[in-house]
């Protein structure tokens, strides 16, 4: 009786610690990459949102002087920064959809099975990798009215040299060409490691229910994809946001600031103006505004995830 | 005879420093092996390592120097990241124009003649020899931070066989901004006569960056406008200074195509490919665009170069001096010192504008003959020495002001948008002073 | 069965056709996304006089010069050695430390996980600028700037959340009885993380692995502001000859450097996909 007891009892604390060791478990997966971010990342948010309510002092690199919400006053009240954020959103809007229709379109091309389909698949990411401020300065060159190759061809053809850079229109159109050529690469990459890893005899089983190609695609590839083709989106998504080299070394942010995207602009705030406490206040706002369209589509990425 | 004469004054200084040494019984830091580092713009840092710090290393062997190069358009941050800690690893800065004062207040500088300093200076070195001009970038609120290392001034290029095929006369001191403008018209061009332009009048700063407001100045300055009043408040959104950025502007007009995405990089290729005939840029790019046959088509007879058209004030100029300053918390201040110093000393730099082409700031330097190789520089020394005495005179050169950049930035921004044509120049103006009021203050 | 084939038969004759039209078309569309590379390969060997030249010249006298002047130049392979390094650190820290996070989001029930990485991933809306000044503060008082585990740790920092994403995104797409049965046979948790999903992911895995270190192959700003020169990397050094304000950006300089710079990246990716597809191969005949 009392060793029954003993006995419950230690099965109990074995259950218990077995219950603890299995949590434990759980937990290692996630805490390797929590630790390192909260003690990398935690100090530079905090002294980031810390100067972004102060007057700060060049001598000592830190905050001296708490002034509330004047920076952001100062920040919200400059057309500029309102302008940069059109700029940032016309750019978004563009960019994204094409780079995520294409590279999965691509992806879905280049996957035929054949011989030089890995060498195709590894040419695919040079554009990613070229430097940004000689990709922005190759785009200026085949572009240039004088002595770009674009400009050359189009002339062939009679028409006359188009001002790529000169033009509010065509500048802002150069910047998405540009960075469509340097990151649907990645959506391409991620999206033929995607097709990769699909299950094969489900498609083994529609083949033999008879499922033409387009319903193939339609009720099987895209449903078994969505968590991917989402997450691609969410990264490309953080990414395009973060954009400012590509501007930088293509268009210098004009003509007269029509691509100076925000993150261009806090750039130069930052490092060309020295005013590191405006600057921070447009990282945070920038930060806010960040998460929030995030939240909005990690909602809409896992309605997508639990439909299919 | 140089040579000898050159080599005698090593050896009396190194005389002298030993003496001194001796004599004071401190700790002859340059009679042991000593390191400094030297933070430099990456466009000449490796130049500095590779050709001047060997030079000075046959003067002075137990200094050796190392040269960091970092972007330039991340370089003053930097600097300011580093001299504030309380430990810095740069003991020499060579800083930009106007970064003297945004450096200066901050407290990271050295003042180079003050007794600490002044002890380590060499009796020959002759303060009074610089041009003003130059010697006053390393200057802030009467306190000498810095000495002129790579002197600069805003030019006029021009084309000899594109004035020529134009039948316009070639431009002298004298040209007015106005005369040029009237010429401009004739130097858009069909040199190969197909029927389609080919070449065109003038290149130089339109895009939206912070040296293209340094053309509107120039135009201004020489007009006898002025940036800010006797108060520091800005004075540039006069007629004066309008009529200026629509000059500027009107520049475009006899532009190649897609000018107004041009800057420091795109002028110099399309004036170095023959495109166009005129281009106003710093002097020290006459070397690549008319001497090094790997960079440029022309040749020294075809690239003439004078000082900016004339307003109808004054002639006209612009400064960019590249001045050596030292960290104040440096542990290594007298082979700082040595090594600046010798950087800047008439020895240096003669050995310098002749060896690698830099500009001289010293009067004497100027008024010599180039060495045999280097007679290319000889229209430049004229040039610049007039180019010093306008821009002394008339203070053309950025705002000195703690806050530089950031005005300069705005400047960049607004001027940006009056080329754009999404403003007039007068709106872009108002802006740029209403936005420049508040951060100076 | 024979029904079957008959029917098959038809319809592959029409699949071959149709799969070589397939792959006509990615040739051709990666013929144009590489477009603009050739061109940088071919100006890298002209003569910086005959970059700029109206029409576009497609025959010139090649020259080598750029490629001989900058690796002659210590600090060019300095940089590059030490883009290695960060590249590969940090992409191998992130992808382990990313795809464990990955997991644990699309496959552990933990309450309280969910939330810590959607934390991880917003904070990814920090503009980078914000963060590089504090960070070098951080790194100075540590006394540890200029080394390499300093821009590895700050290069982790926007790899991690970027690896976390995609990968729950591949482990979500996988079916949920593997690791079950693999449990159920006497498997611990990491257990059949590693013998089970790991191997059935490689290609996710992989491809990630490759994004990361692109990432830090050609990240700047960190760079700039945390390393003066131990340190230093490629970018830095194309930086600064694109920012040359004495003689005006060399791109018979800059299209060298970005072409030496690019290589190791390719054959990495190359190796990669031979790796990738075998793995494949092994995978379907365990399967």
């Amino acid at each position: 009786m009392a060793q029954q007891g003993i006995a419950g009892a230690r099965r109990g604390q074995s259950r218990t610690a077995r219950k603890l060791a299995d949590l434990m478990s759980r937990w290692a997966f996630m805490m390797p990459a929590a630790v390192l971010l909260l003690a990398v990342l935690a100090y530079p948010i905090l002294y980031t949102i810390e100067i972004s309510f102060s007057r700060f002092d060049l001598a000592s690199f830190s905050a001296v002087e708490w002034v509330g919400w004047e920076n952001y006053a100062h920040v919200l009240d400059d057309y500029r920064f309102w302008d940069s954020m059109k700029v940032t959103m016309v750019y978004l809007v563009f960019a994204l959809p094409i780079q995520i229709v294409l590279g999965f379109s691509i992806a879905f091309l280049i996957n035929a099975e054949w011989r030089g389909r890995s060498v195709v698949r590894a040419l695919f990411i040079i554009p990613m990798v070229v430097a940004p401020v000689v990709a922005g300065g190759i785009w200026r060159m085949i572009l240039d009215p004088l002595w770009g190759i674009v400009n050359y061809l189009i002339g062939l053809f009679g028409f006359g040299p188009l001002d790529w850079f000169g033009d509010a229109t065509l500048a802002m159109a150069a910047i998405v060409i540009i960075d469509t050529w340097r990151w649907t690469p990645f959506v391409v990459l991620t999206a033929t490691a995607a097709l990769l890893s699909l299950p094969k005899d489900v498609f083994e089983a529609a083949e033999i229910d008879g499922a033409n190609w387009w319903s193939k695609l339609w009720s099987i590839t895209l449903p078994l994809l969505v968590p991917i083709i989402a997450a691609t989106f969410v990264v490309r998504w953080l990414g395009a946001v973060k954009m400012f080299d590509i501007a930088l070394a293509a268009t210098y942010g004009g003509p007269g600031g029509a691509t100076n995207v925000i993150n261009l602009f806090i750039y130069e705030e930052a490092f060309r103006s020295l005013r590191f406490a405006e600057s921070a206040a447009m990282a945070v706002i920038i930060l806010v505004a960040t998460m929030i369209l995030t939240g909005i589509f990690l909602r809409g990425s896992r309605f997508l995830e639990e439909r299919y | 005879m140089k040579q000898s004469l050159n080599l005698m004054n090593s050896i009396s200084r190194r005389a002298l420093l030993v003496a001194a040494a001796v004599v004071a019984t401190v700790p002859a830091a340059l009679a042991q092996e000593v390191e400094i580092r030297v933070m430099a713009n990456e466009a000449f840092a490796n130049s500095i390592e590779t050709t001047e710090v060997v030079e000075f290393n046959k003067h002075y062997p137990n200094i050796k120097v190392v040269v960091d190069g970092v972007p330039y358009v991340e370089l003053l941050a930097k600097m300011m990241l580093d001299s504030t800690s309380p430990t810095p690893v740069y003991d020499v800065m060579i800083i930009d124009d106007p970064w003297a004062p945004q450096l200066a207040e901050i407290g990271v500088l050295q003042d180079l003649k003050s007794d600490e300093i002044a002890a380590f200076t060499d009796p020959d070195y002759d303060w009074s020899d610089f041009n003003a001009a130059p010697l006053a970038a390393g200057e802030w609120k009467g306190v000498q931070y810095g000495v002129p290392l790579r002197s600069n001034m805003l030019m006029m290029f021009y084309n000899r066989t594109l004035y020529d095929k134009a039948g316009v006369p070639a431009p002298t001191p004298a040209l007015t901004w106005d005369e040029y403008l009237a010429q401009a018209e004739k130097l858009v061009q069909d040199t190969d006569g197909d029927g389609k332009i080919d070449s065109w009048a003038v290149d130089t700063y339109f895009v939206r960056e912070p040296l293209t407001p340094t053309i509107w100045q120039t135009i201004m300055n020489s007009n006898g406008g002025k940036l800010l009043d006797a108060d520091g408040k800005p004075a540039f959104n006069s007629e004066v200074g309008i009529a200026a950025l629509d000059t500027h502007k009107k520049l475009l007009d006899f532009a190649p195509p897609g000018a107004l995405g041009h800057g420091f990089t795109e002028s110099l290729q399309a004036f170095r490919q023959g495109t166009v005939a005129t281009m106003f840029q710093w002097g020290s790019v006459y070397r690549s665009s008319a001497v090094d046959p790997k960079s440029t088509t022309l040749t020294p007879e075809e690239v003439g170069i004078q000082v900016m058209p004339a307003g109808s004030v004054t002639a006209g100029a612009h400064r960019g001096i590249w001045s050596g300053a030292m960290s104040a918390k440096s542990q290594q201040k007298e082979a700082a010192w040595t090594f600046l110093q010798w950087l800047s000393s008439k020895e240096g730099e003669t050995w310098r504008a002749n060896n690698l082409g830099t500009f001289p700031a010293r009067k004497s330097t100027l008024a010599s003959t180039p060495a045999e190789d280097s007679q290319w520089l000889t229209p430049i020394y004229t040039a610049l020495q007039l180019a010093y005495d306008v821009a002394a005179k008339g203070e053309m050169w950025r705002i000195r002001h703690p806050r530089s950049d950031a005005a300069q930035q705005i400047l960049a921004d607004e001027i940006g948008r009056a080329m754009a044509g999404r403003v007039t120049s007068e709106e872009a103006l108002t802006t740029a002073a209403d936005k420049i009021e508040k951060i100076l203050k | 069965m024979n029904a079957i084939a008959e029917y098959a038969g038809p319809k592959r004759r029409r699949g071959k056709l149709g799969s070589q039209l397939r792959i006509a078309a990615g040739v051709f569309v990666c013929f144009i996304f590489l477009f603009p590379l050739i061109w940088m390969v071919l100006t890298s060997f002209k003569d910086q006089r005959d970059i700029f030249t109206t029409p576009p010249t497609l025959f010139f006298t090649p020259t080598l010069e750029s490629y001989i002047t900058y690796l002659q130049r210590p600090d060019i392979w300095r940089r590059l050695l030490n883009t290695v390094i960060v590249a590969i650190g940090s992409g191998v820290i992130s992808i382990i430390a990313g795809s464990m996070a990955g997991y644990a989001l699309a496959r552990i029930k933990l309450r309280g996980a969910g939330m810590i990485g959607v934390l991880i991933i917003l904070s990814r809306g920090v503009p980078p600028i914000a963060l590089a000044v504090p960070m070098f503060l951080v790194a100075r008082s540590l006394g540890i700037t200029d080394q390499h585990i300093t821009l590895i740790l700050a290069y982790c920092t926007f790899l991690i959340p970027y690896v976390m994403w995609l990968m729950r995104g591949f482990f979500m797409s996988l079916p949920k009885e593997l690791e079950e049965s693999a449990m159920i046979d006497g498997c611990t948790r990491f257990g059949a993380f590693f013998k089970i999903i790991v191997p059935i992911s490689l290609p996710g895995l992989l491809s990630t692995l490759i994004f990361s270190m692109i990432l830090a192959w050609e990240e700047l700003l960190f760079a700039l502001v945390l390393t003066n020169r131990n340190a230093s990397t490629i970018p830095v050094a194309i930086q600064g000859i694109a920012g040359d304000t004495i003689n005006g950006a060399n791109w018979s300089a800059l299209t060298a450097v970005g072409t030496i710079t690019v290589l190791p990246v390719v054959i990495f990716a190359l190796l990669v996909q031979k790796w990738l597809v075998q793995g494949m191969a092994d995978g379907a005949t365990k399967g």
